[in-house]
């Protein structure tokens, strides 16, 4: 199969820990829904391939970033924070700066959990905008949508339809993991690789109720 | 595949009722218990089925009011 368009391409760099899961998948959803083909470092599973590469192809190769800092804190004494999605933002910005070749034209939303955290960890981007989702669900897409919108000028639908359609496509998701045999213990588990192809399905299909 | 199930879904810091598919929900409550009871009404009177979101907006518990061709196992 042949690689998305870089127009059309979303990197997502985003904690990839249960506790995030629901967020990831729920940006996955609203990106795919608009039109757009998110690019995630778990996309492939070569083990051969060395991680870094494969984050530098990816970043090179999509117009549009999203990036998560809400692990820029730890929580817990002796916990450490992570530092790749930060660093994982600035390899992005290096590329729009500095690879030219239309690179120039990338564009970058820049999430957190919490409003202003972020400044205390990476004062670098202080006078960049980024939005807090609260860690819900919810406000993670309307701030995805918001950007797409404005940025990549996809289709101006509202969050709440977007959301809305989320719950259908979960129902169908459910129905169509029972028919093939999974427990609902396993479908519980929501695997974001699977979900992610379910979705594009679903969309392939045309929506169905 | 579906078949318009009703759902109790997260409302900012309230809980609604919403038919796959519909424009709006049918009703918003202060508490998930009482939206669950709402859309359990709703879907035993439509023989569908009722499907509770958790928090994080993930179905996490289905249960069947109509002609269930998946019961659960066990």
């Amino acid at each position: 199969m042949s690689d998305p368009k870089f127009e059309d391409s979303v990197f997502i760099n985003c904690p990839f820990d249960e506790d995030f899961e629901p967020i990831l998948q729920a940006i996955l959803f609203c990106v795919l829904y608009l039109g757009k083909k998110p690019r995630l470092a778990t996309e492939r599973n070569d083990s051969g391939e060395n991680r870094l590469e494969k984050i530098r192809g990816l970043i090179e190769s999509s117009k549009y970033s999203i990036h998560d800092l809400s692990r820029c804190q730890a929580t817990k004494k002796g916990e450490h924070f992570r530092l790749n999605m930060p660093f994982e933002l600035g390899i992005d910005y290096g590329c729009r700066q500095y690879f030219g070749n239309g690179r120039s034209e990338k564009r970058f939303l820049i999430l957190e959990e919490k409003k202003y955290r972020f400044q205390a960890a990476i004062s670098d981007i202080s006078g960049s905008d980024i939005v807090a989702h609260g860690a819900d669900f919810g406000k993670a897409v309307k701030a995805v949508r918001n950007w797409l919108v404005s940025e990549a000028g996809v289709n101006s639908v509202g969050a709440t339809r977007i959301l809305a359609e989320y719950v259908v496509f979960q129902e169908w998701y459910w129905e169509k993991k029972l028919a093939e045999g999974a427990s609902e213990g396993e479908i519980k588990e929501y695997p974001t690789a699977e979900l992610m192809m379910a979705m594009e399905e679903w969309i392939g299909l045309g929506k169905p109720i | 595949m579906s078949s318009k199930g009703q759902h109790v879904v997260p409302n900012g810091a309230k809980w609604a009722v919403r038919r796959a598919g519909a424009g709006r929900a049918s009703g918003v409550f202060s508490t998930q218990k009482e939206a669950i009871a709402r859309g359990r009404e709703l879907a035993m009177s439509q023989g569908t089925e009722l499907y509770v979101h958790g928090q994080d907006g993930r179905i996490r518990e289905r249960s069947s009011f109509g002609k269930d061709v998946f019961p659960p196992k066990g």
